[in-house]
């Protein structure tokens, strides 16, 4: 056992005008995470410290905090990575609800925009022609799925937007984890919404604000690798953009 | 401006694209060959005398397709607008994205007029 000195950046929207810092001094266990370190302060020394976690396995994405700076899934980092103290913070270019809790609207928003999910012109069900070649399923092989799996892996954690630098200077900036989730159903066989999802991509503050940092693929916790998801989508968007010149689409 | 950058942005980021390509595989060859292989003397220097390098650059296939002119006029035009790019993106890294617009236009002004320059001296060769 090794005590450490956590230090929590605090923020009560009641009471404080700014946020402040809080030490605590954590006897901390040779396994423990740094979720574990905040769960000892929340349950022994500080009930009003405020954090959002749930699964301790890496799987919900909801425990991500800068810890020493760094955008951070805490139940994944383990304590031993730091020395005795450990400067905890909400994740960065997220507004804060309180304390370590940050304020997802945005977030969701964004998430929504990408139409994250299979956009079919006409549903199989009623096409009998696909409906007999296929026996009424959206068959697809181990290649076509191994072209998106990787971007399917994302749990939602932020912390791709906590580190990415144009996040940070254009908080309208469409981001990394939404980008990425977009490709990947542009990525999927299934799906017929490439077009759509391409003039999304298109506009204002989405792929091509993207300034190759590659930090969002520095902090993944899951190895989604969005900067690649990103660049593949810029170049998918470029190909759709040259296509629609030579031959401009008629509303498809 | 900025309005205007974004409707040509994929045309951008293909000529950044391949300039990325170019600029770090031919770029660094002829670093490596003018800055490190001629110099130690590993390479002959007249191996980029007037004549031989005139000749590469009027090369053509079949008397038909200027393959010198075109590769030599892609060496110069496309690093060009990445480097245009890859400032402009640094810049608003740097916090400059309310002037995004003027400094874009302006990056790809020089591009532009570099790559017209360029063009000029290669279909002049």
């Amino acid at each position: 056992m090794a005590e450490k000195t956590i230090v929590i950046t605090r923020f009560d929207p009641d009471k404080d005008q700014a946020p402040r810092k809080q030490e605590y001094k954590v006897p901390c266990e040779p396994d423990w995470k740094v979720l574990d370190a905040v769960n000892f302060i929340k349950d022994e020394l500080d009930g009003s410290v405020s954090h959002r976690w749930s699964c301790r396995m890496a799987v919900c994405g909801s425990c991500g905090m800068m810890v020493n700076g760094e955008p951070k899934l805490t139940c994944k980092t383990s304590i031993n990575d730091y020395g005795d103290r450990i400067d905890i913070e909400p994740l960065a270019n997220f507004p804060v609800v309180r304390d370590l809790v940050v304020e997802l609207d945005g977030f969701m928003h964004k998430f929504e925009s990408v139409k994250p999910w299979i956009v079919r012109a006409k549903e199989k069900a009623a096409d009998q022609a696909a409906l007999h070649e296929t026996k009424g399923t959206y068959s697809q092989s181990a290649e076509q799925l191994a072209t998106f799996k990787q971007f399917s892996m994302c749990i939602n954690c932020m912390l791709c937007y906590a580190a990415c630098p144009v996040v940070a200077n254009e908080p309208e900036f469409l981001g990394p984890a939404a980008i990425a989730l977009g490709h990947r159903y542009n990525m999927d066989s299934r799906d017929e919404g490439n077009a759509e999802r391409n003039a999304i991509f298109r506009g204002e503050g989405t792929v091509f604000s993207c300034s190759y940092a590659n930090e969002c693929s520095e902090v993944c916790p899951k190895n989604v690798d969005p900067a690649a998801a990103v660049n593949q989508a810029k170049f998918e968007a470029v190909i759709d953009w040259a296509k629609n010149l030579v031959l401009p689409r008629g509303g498809a | 401006m900025r309005a205007f950058l974004l409707k040509i942005e994929p045309l951008i980021w293909l000529m950044f694209g391949q300039g990325i390509l170019i600029g770090t595989m031919l770029l660094t060859g002829w670093i490596l060959v003018v800055g490190l292989l001629i110099p130690l003397g590993m390479v002959d220097a007249s191996a980029l005398s007037y004549d031989r390098a005139h000749a590469l650059a009027t090369a053509s296939l079949f008397g038909v397709v200027p393959v010198g002119k075109l590769v030599l006029a892609a060496l110069l035009v496309l690093p060009l607008w990445k480097g245009a790019h890859h400032v402009r993106s640094l810049h608003v890294d740097f916090g400059g994205a309310e002037r995004d617009g003027v400094v874009g236009v302006i990056l790809y002004g020089i591009a532009l007029v570099g790559s017209v320059i360029g063009i000029g001296a290669v279909v002049g060769l």
